[in-house]
């Protein structure tokens, strides 16, 4: 072998030892949660723990799925973040459409407002937000909803107000030529071009509102009934009330995370597009 | 017909019809599209404008929880001062009256406890810090130390987690620049800690990190010979900040990883050939090449970044809990453990004016195209 091959092999080594540590990293906090999982009360309390569970048993998942705040929790994630997208995708696209394709006095501000507002800190409305639903006598599902479309809907309208402008203006033009009212030809030409659009943004929300925890934690806090997934991981008790029950927690856990597992693998590309709109200048 | 002051030209009534047509036309477009900003602009107003002013209005109240209404009256700026007043001031060694000098306490110089030291009228000070710096004690003294210490670990979690996440990021991404078999499938993989719950993976990295052998990384350091397997990560006080970084990290590394990805495919790859054929290395075209190109993307993705590390709240709150806070967990933690709200709300609108210093840095940077 002469040293120029050496070298080669040496960097080719290198490289491949880079991406299975990358591999690792990326998924050894998964790997522990299913293994922590599918273990036995028994064998989690052991030391030292067992690398992999020596008797794979499906305990932790019966036991956290007749939980019942997990299980409503479950049904309030899905609620929630169904209802925050479809609401942030129409609103969205409403005001994507007026940004990015119509003229009008006052856009200017009003893009700047929106860009602020991606940047809006949650925490800063939390007293007030907090007040207002209590004043309003909110049910805290709705409010926790309505509330989530602080964080949702400007990023919405940012991203669909970017892909509006990408369409061509002669499309517009076209359909004012064929008699088409600005509603018809948001709803019949552009709209259906935009699709790609907001399934990115849509699927953004939607992991966006499911996530959430800062509102959903704060405003169920006097309503136990409306608490979504990650309040009802956070505050899982078990039997004891001594030690968490962590089986059941990562058990929990892998329950959660298996329907985001289903969307990264099946819409990929769209999220990337997603997270990197706008951070990177084109 | 190009006078403008004939009455009614603004009307359009002397106007030309293609002319009038035009300008109807654009009444028309600028209406349709103000009606179609309603939703939006009515949601915006009714969760962020209108709670946001109620925060500022609240902050200069002494606002409480009661059992059914919210009970004020207006404090003016005492709620601000509670919770940024400080002062500095220096320990004096205690002297041993027969020896006259330092008394020692099991070897070690003892120092006037603060106690004796910070002010207690009119506002009462506790310590939020002591330390020795020129030979000498200091201890630094606030009147909410709980808030002072929050600032200050927010803002070590925000430079350390954002600056690891930035080189990690640009590590991976050079590794995913590169083809090779399962690149696609590890860039898919990539998106998971970004996707998973933040709440759900803090619980996971606090099972991970347990106290003894009970926990992976205490089994695996005892395995490998690193440490004792009796670790405390969240109870040792000098540990708890790091492990709430490494937690972070590992769940934004990916995404810093994407966007730098992103930039990355923007540079022409002729500008390496070009390089390649000048004999520049690896490593210098790095510096000279796709460092430089590549400073926008990474500028934007830091400010983004540290945007968002300034407003950590779930991994403090869930792992920490009552321990140790970040600004947004303290400031949480005041309104609905404590039912402070005027006090919560002050620290809300800082954390506002923090955070707005770095928007305007990051819109700056961005350049709004409003054509």
């Amino acid at each position: 072998m002469s040293p120029r091959q050496r070298v080669r092999l040496l960097r080719r080594g290198v490289f491949w030892l880079l991406v299975v540590l990358i591999l690792v990293y990326l998924m050894l906090p998964f790997y522990w949660a299913v293994a922590s999982a599918l273990k036995t009360e028994a064998e989690l309390i052991q030391t030292p723990a067992s690398y992999w569970p020596q008797a794979p048993s499906l305990v932790n998942f019966q036991a956290v799925l007749s939980n019942l705040t997990f299980v409503r929790g479950i049904f309030n994630s899905s609620v929630v973040a169904t209802a925050v997208t479809m609401m942030s995708l129409l609103a969205g696209a409403f005001a994507g459409y007026a940004l990015g394709q119509l003229r009008f006095r006052g856009k200017t501000p009003s893009m700047y407002m929106i860009l602020a507002m991606t940047m809006f800190p949650q925490v800063a409305v939390l007293a007030g937000l907090y007040a207002v639903i209590r004043l309003l006598g909110m049910p805290s599902l709705l409010s926790v909803t309505l509330s989530y479309l602080l964080f949702t809907l400007p990023f919405t309208v940012w991203v669909l107000q970017a892909f509006f402008r990408g369409l061509p203006q002669t499309l517009l033009q076209a359909a004012q030529v064929d008699g088409a009212t600005m509603m018809q030809s948001f709803w019949k030409v552009l709209l259906p071009l935009t699709v790609p659009a907001l399934v990115t943004t849509g699927l953004l929300a939607f992991v966006k509102a499911w996530n959430e925890y800062l509102f959903a934690l704060t405003f169920t806090a006097i309503d136990r009934e409306a608490r979504t997934v990650p309040v009802a991981i956070a505050l899982f008790t078990g039997q004891s009330a001594y030690q968490q029950p962590f089986g059941e927690i990562m058990a929990g856990a892998v329950i959660v995370t298996v329907p985001l597992v289903v969307l990264v693998f099946a819409f990929q590309r769209r999220i990337v597009a997603g997270l990197t709109a706008g951070a990177v200048k084109e | 017909m190009n006078d403008r002051t004939i009455p009614g030209a603004a009307l359009g009534v002397g106007d030309p019809p293609a002319e009038r047509r035009q300008r109807l036309l654009a009444g028309r477009e600028s209406r349709t599209a103000w009606l179609l900003m309603v939703p939006a602009l009515l949601v915006m107003a009714l969760v962020a404008l209108y709670p946001l002013g109620q925060v500022m209005v609240l902050s200069f109240t002494d606002a409480r929880f009661a059992t059914q209404a919210v009970e004020r009256s207006y404090v003016g700026l005492d709620n601000y001062r509670q919770l940024l007043s400080v002062t500095l001031r220096e320990l004096p060694p205690v002297i041993d009256p027969e020896t006259g000098r330092q008394e020692l306490r099991n070897g070690v110089p003892r120092f006037e406890s603060w106690v004796r030291i910070l002010p207690r009228e009119p506002l009462r000070y506790t310590e939020a810090y002591e330390f020795s710096l020129f030979g000498k004690r200091w201890v630094l003294g606030a009147t909410s130390p709980a808030f002072v210490r929050a600032f200050v670990d927010t803002v070590v979690f925000t430079v350390w987690s954002v600056g690891l996440e930035a080189v990690l990021g640009m590590i991976i991404a050079l590794v995913l620049s590169i083809e090779f078999v399962g690149r696609g499938l590890l860039r898919t993989l990539m998106l998971l800690p970004w996707a998973v719950v933040t709440v759900v993976a803090a619980k996971i990295w606090e099972w991970m990190l347990q106290p003894t052998r009970i926990g992976f990384f205490n089994t695996l350091l005892y395995d490998l010979g690193l440490a004792d397997g009796n670790i405390a990560f969240f109870q040792t006080e000098a540990l708890q900040l790091p492990t709430m970084i490494a937690m972070d990290v590992w769940k934004t590394t990916p995404f810093m990883a994407l966007l730098f990805l992103a930039g990355l495919a923007m540079i022409p790859r002729e500008l390496y050939e070009a390089a390649e054929i000048d004999g520049a290395s690896s490593v210098r075209s790095f510096f000279s090449i796709t460092l430089p190109l590549m400073a926008p993307t990474i500028a934007v993705a830091l400010i983004f970044r540290t945007l968002d590390a300034l407003r950590v709240f779930d991994v403090f709150q869930v792992v920490l809990g009552g321990q140790r806070y970040s600004l947004a967990s303290y400031t949480q933690a005041l309104l609905i453990d404590q039912r402070a709200v005027g006090l919560s709300s002050a620290a809300s609108v800082l954390i506002f004016l923090l955070i707005l210093v770095f928007a305007l840095a990051y819109m700056r940077v961005l350049k709004v195209d409003t054509r």
